[in-house]
């Protein structure tokens, strides 16, 4: 349950798709309530389908619900060489 | 707050009152107060009392999904710290007789049975600390 460098706009996406509740999205995608306010906050990290899942309710590419920041510069740097 | 929490802080209550009371009857034995030996059920009983009470008292979570892969990986994790700490007491349990009373020294044979009840409440202790700590002991469920 660590945090992790993942940050998310759920939230500014739920009040954009007509003031989604926590527990309809839960509904949604199919977690507890819980598990999306874990998710919010960036206290859960959550797995790939369900990442996916969570793009598809709000009808957007998985990149603009979550975002990574990496902790070490030289390993973005070398990915873009690539 | 859901009721696998309400389940683990009740056995966490529960435990720590029947561990409290425990050492305070050992101590009392010490000193030579004059405690019956049936007095020590009185902790376990009062530590067990936490799972009689989880069963009758916490119903099922309302909601069409009360299970998803982020309890499954508490549960998962805390299973792992309950085994882990089960582990660790074993080996204590093993040797501190051997440290207290020295290598010549004979235990009673009820030394068995009270080592199996405290690994069960050890392993229900950790795991239930484990499931406070990963769901974040209250659960700050607030929509925002």
């Amino acid at each position: 349950m660590s945090k992790s460098n993942l940050t998310n706009n759920i939230r500014r996406l739920r009040f954009e798709n007509g003031q989604m509740t926590q527990q309809k999205l839960a509904d949604k995608v199919g977690v507890t309530r819980q598990t999306v306010i874990a998710i919010e906050a960036g206290k859960y990290a959550p797995s790939l389908p369900l990442a996916f899942r969570i793009a598809r309710t709000f009808a957007v590419q998985i990149e603009q619900v979550f975002q990574y920041q990496d902790d070490d510069p030289q390993v973005s740097a070398s990915d873009t060489n690539i | 707050m859901n009721r696998k929490q309400k389940i683990a802080l009740t056995l966490v209550v529960t435990i720590s009152i029947g561990l409290f009371l425990g050492i305070i009857l050992i101590v009392m034995r010490l000193f030579d107060v004059g405690i019956p030996k049936i007095a020590f059920l009185f902790p376990v009983v009062i530590a067990g009392s936490g799972g009689i009470i989880s069963i009758t008292c916490f119903k099922k979570d309302k909601g069409t999904i009360i299970f998803d892969e982020r309890d499954k990986l508490i549960d998962k994790n805390a299973n792992l710290a309950g085994f882990g700490a089960v582990y660790l007491y074993v080996i204590i349990m093993s040797f501190l007789p051997i440290g207290i009373l020295g290598e010549e020294a004979s235990i009673p044979v009820t030394w068995c049975p009270v080592l199996l009840i405290g690994a069960g409440f050890c392993q229900a202790f950790a795991q239930s600390i484990a499931i406070l700590i990963q769901y974040g002991w209250v659960g700050k469920d607030v929509e925002k």
